[in-house]
């Protein structure tokens, strides 16, 4: 084959595509865009690696604004530091909109304890939230040394600092703080071991290198479905319907409220504000978006309110902000 | 075998999944073989049309791009010294050199052959095993096995591409070095990214954000060639390398069987590891057929060896890669990850009952994948009669083209105009490099396996209590880890004894 008829090729079945995505939702015409935006692919980046909750989201949201707003989405994942590493690329970014930053909680708690500057309710700009969850522990079905949440409490105190925790680590991180508050409040000793990429984080679990797993119950769905992990702790005042036999945190003895797991999408500070209305829209519509829907449904997310819009996200943002530096300040972090 | 049957049946009994397959295959051959787009960019075009598609038409399609698009990065690491992707990296090595002597038909050949031979035997590995091996390749390698076996790779492939021993591992080091440029991956804490210089402080998010190895292999293997052409034509010293028609003969694919054999089953290993995939297979696969080689000295010269090493281990990981995503629902990178979601799309989760709930899904797409890699030794043959002629163009009209792809390819990585500044500055430093007997392949090879390696030895270090020894309670890593060392004291003793010779043979 011919290097620059390839070439060529290539790029015209890229227009091509192009063109037909933006005719597709030019035809369905349920948002207009702002002059002399949108008509180039949009860039998505997930602070995550490939296959995580965090990359499902991504995809699936960009998906539903592609149908919603006939804007065109190319998702970047760039993993490493508990999602702090995508961040530069995010900033360096020229603040025109065609950057969108998925993060969650993460960039709050970070944020909050110093380890990054930009603040998520004042440098960025929220466009909503689209997934607000609870989280749970998980064992493999076939653990053959405990086998619900009072079993492994008996493991973990039978042999101190033993007990292993796959999670996703980040000092100061949601994950780490509530596994902080639980072990505090138990007398627990668990070690925290940090894995940046989910796939290696369930792997560790299903493979036996790891004893427990810290996850959200949407994440993990198909292990769940597949018999492969199971829950025996729930991070919520009260049991929810889906999850009826699993013991709270609170039932067994550990009295806080927990925080949640939160994602969304921003843009950088200093993007007009057209398109930045434009991108929220599209971001609500894409919420009602009868796909994403279902995709949230299998996720979970239907059990408790998950949608904040910029308002509601930048609330969100400083309740949060405000939750982990008490939370830092009691902890000593 | 009657699965198999029934799956091609299904696939080439409808024009409609015919047609997705052709598409596929010739759309993967494009991508991969243009450096700037890979397959990944067609992956993400095609993502939003597989809505409308049957799930095990998008899938297939999905296979088909991802086995085509590994062997079309070979072609332009053999006529241009760029590799299509990281995993195309040690193609370059061998496969470039033969297109300087005018056997540039032979390496595709090879390349093409052995893409196709590693595919199949991996396709055929992949068909024959099922989700039995996906399991018992995540509980026997967990991070101390990763870190062990990535440690036991840079031991064995310290030396690829350097004058002597002693410069190649000070080029592995720097990479490793380079790689330790970013954010940690345990507490996520930037590093190198604060300083001052001459009472200036600064801050910088490129530098936190760590420097990707994309650039870097551009800059070391398409930029720096185009300097050293550049300055053997100056020179008047350049001869324009013949565009060999050539394919490989029996003779020679019979000459290296052991060496394919061996790259197979590298390739098909580190495959099914999440997240290890086919650039590792790819290095460790050369580096292997290097130690094992009885023409170790010719290695980065030119040996056909090489090339058939590296692209029968790169092929050999995409059918092993499709175990885990199928068996376990974990992606090993970015491309199974667009087919998980694919999945999810549809409505469905891959897991162990994918097997029994979606037989046809399941072998449509391993039937797709073996006749995808048995037609690119159709396909790729005839790219040997034709690409090779690109060649023919002179110098002076080739490499603007080639630094203007190199460009492209640095600048698409994340849109960010300092990757096409590191990509040049790379080029002066591999320029420079190459001509003091340093290893620019060495650096690449740090710098990859260095950010792999990181982020499994700082979880095996958590796991242990940061107690180094835990490796040597863990068989499968202490013996891995045994290896490497001995490996490096094999190294280091021939390299003395080598230069005793030289010094006997001086006197």
């Amino acid at each position: 084959m011919n290097q620059q008829l390839a070439k060529l090729t290539g790029t015209a079945s890229v227009v091509l595509s192009l063109l037909a995505c933006a005719g597709l939702a030019q035809a369905d015409g349920h948002l207009s865009k702002p002059a002399g935006f949108g008509d180039r692919p949009l860039t998505m980046i997930v602070p995550f690696g490939p296959g995580g909750g965090s990359d499902q989201l991504a995809r699936a949201m960009a998906k539903a604004m592609e149908e919603e707003a006939g804007i065109s989405f190319q998702v970047v994942n760039k993993a490493g530091g508990g999602g702090t590493a995508a961040i530069p690329d995010f900033m360096l970014a020229p603040a025109d909109g065609y950057t969108v930053l998925e993060h969650i909680d993460n960039a709050i708690s970070a944020y909050a304890s110093g380890d990054i500057r930009e603040n998520p309710a004042v440098d960025w700009i929220p466009l909503c939230m689209t997934q607000i969850t609870f989280s749970q522990i998980y064992i493999r079905t076939d653990e053959s040394r405990f086998s619900d949440w009072a079993s492994f409490v008996e493991y973990a105190k039978a042999n101190p600092g033993e007990a292993t925790m796959a999670n996703l680590g980040k000092v100061g991180s949601m994950e780490l703080v509530v596994m902080h508050q639980l072990s505090d409040a138990l007398g627990l000793d668990v070690k925290q071991i940090a894995f940046d990429k989910p796939a290696e984080r369930y792997g560790a679990l299903i493979g036996g290198h790891v004893d427990v797993l810290f996850e959200q119950p949407g994440d993990v769905r198909s292990f769940l479905d597949a018999g492969q992990m199971k829950p025996i702790l729930t991070f919520l005042d009260a049991r929810p319907d889906a999850f009826a036999e699993v013991p709270t945190h609170r039932e067994v003895g550990a009295d806080f409220e927990s925080l949640t797991r939160f994602r969304g999408f921003f843009v950088k500070s200093g993007v007009p504000s057209d398109r930045v209305e434009f991108l929220a829209a599209a971001c609500a519509a894409g919420f009602s978006n009868p796909d994403y829907a279902e995709f949230n449904r299998n996720k979970y997310m239907h059990l408790i309110d998950s949608y904040r819009d910029t308002e509601g996200s930048i609330e969100l943002i400083n309740g949060a902000v405000a939750t982990y530096q008490a939370m830092y300040e009691q902890l000593g972090i | 075998m009657d699965m198999f049957i029934q799956g091609t049946m299904n696939l080439f009994g409808d024009w409609n999944t015919l047609l997705i397959f052709a598409m596929g295959l010739l759309g993967g051959m494009i991508f991969g073989a243009t450096p700037g787009v890979n397959m990944l960019t067609l992956g993400a075009v095609v993502l939003p049309f597989t809505i409308t598609m049957l799930p095990e038409h998008a899938i297939m399609l999905f296979s088909v791009i991802y086995c085509a698009g590994v062997f079309g990065g070979a072609i332009t690491a053999i006529l241009f010294n760029i590799p299509g992707a990281p995993e195309n990296a040690p193609t370059c090595f061998d496969g470039y050199p033969m297109t300087l002597r005018g056997e540039s038909g032979k390496a595709i050949g090879a390349a093409v052959s052995c893409s196709a031979i590693g595919g199949l035997a991996s396709a055929i590995l992949m068909m024959s095993a099922t989700g039995a091996i996906a399991g018992w390749a995540i509980r026997a390698f967990g991070p101390q096995e990763i870190f062990a076996l990535i440690f036991f790779g840079l031991a064995v492939s310290a030396s690829i591409g350097a004058a002597t021993l002693w410069k190649g591992w000070l080029s592995v080091l720097a990479g490793l070095l380079i790689a330790t440029i970013g954010t940690d991956p345990v507490g996520g804490i930037a590093r190198f990214n604060e300083g001052s210089l001459l009472g200036l402080s600064f801050h910088s998010y490129y530098l936190s954000a760590g420097i990707h190895f994309i650039p870097i292999i551009l800059g070391f293997f398409a930029v720096s060639e185009v300097f050293a052409q550049a300055v053997n034509i100056a020179m008047g010293t350049r001869e324009r390398p013949k565009a060999g028609l050539e394919f490989p003969s029996a003779a020679e694919f019979w000459r290296v069987r052991w060496t394919m054999l061996r790259s197979v089953g590298i390739g098909f290993f580190a495959g099914i590891l999440p997240g290890i995939g086919a650039t590792l297979a790819a290095f460790l696969g050369y580096s292997q057929a290097q130690r094992w080689s009885r023409n170790r000295q010719n290695f980065g010269k030119g040996e056909i060896e090489g090339v058939v090493a590296s692209e029968t281990a790169n092929n050999a990981a995409t059918g092993a890669a499709m175990i885990p995503l199928l068996a376990l629902g974990l992606p090993g990178g970015a491309l199974t990850a667009m087919m998980l979601g694919i999945f999810q799309i549809h409505g469905m989760e891959p897991g162990p009952l994918i097997f029994i709930n979606s037989g046809e899904l399941v072998w449509i797409t391993f039937a797709a994948m073996f006749w995808a890699n048995l037609l690119i030794i159709f396909l790729g043959w005839l790219q040997t009669k034709t690409v090779v002629h690109l060649l023919r163009i002179p110098f002076r009209w080739l490499a603007p083209g080639i630094l203007m792809l190199a460009i492209v390819g640095a600048y698409a990585l994340r849109n960010l105009f300092i990757d096409v500044w590191v990509m040049f500055i790379a080029g002066i430093a591999g320029y420079l490099l190459r001509r003091t007997g340093y290893s620019a392949a060495g650096i690449v090879l740090g710098l990859i396996l260095g950010k792999l390696g990181e982020s499994a030895f700082t979880k095996s270090m958590q796991l242990m209590d940061y107690n180094f020894l835990g490796f040597f309670e863990r068989p499968i890593a202490a013996v891995l880890i045994v290896l490497g060392v001995g490996a490096v004291i094999l190294s280091i003793a021939g390299e003395f004894r080598r230069v005793e010779q030289q010094k006997a043979s001086l006197d």
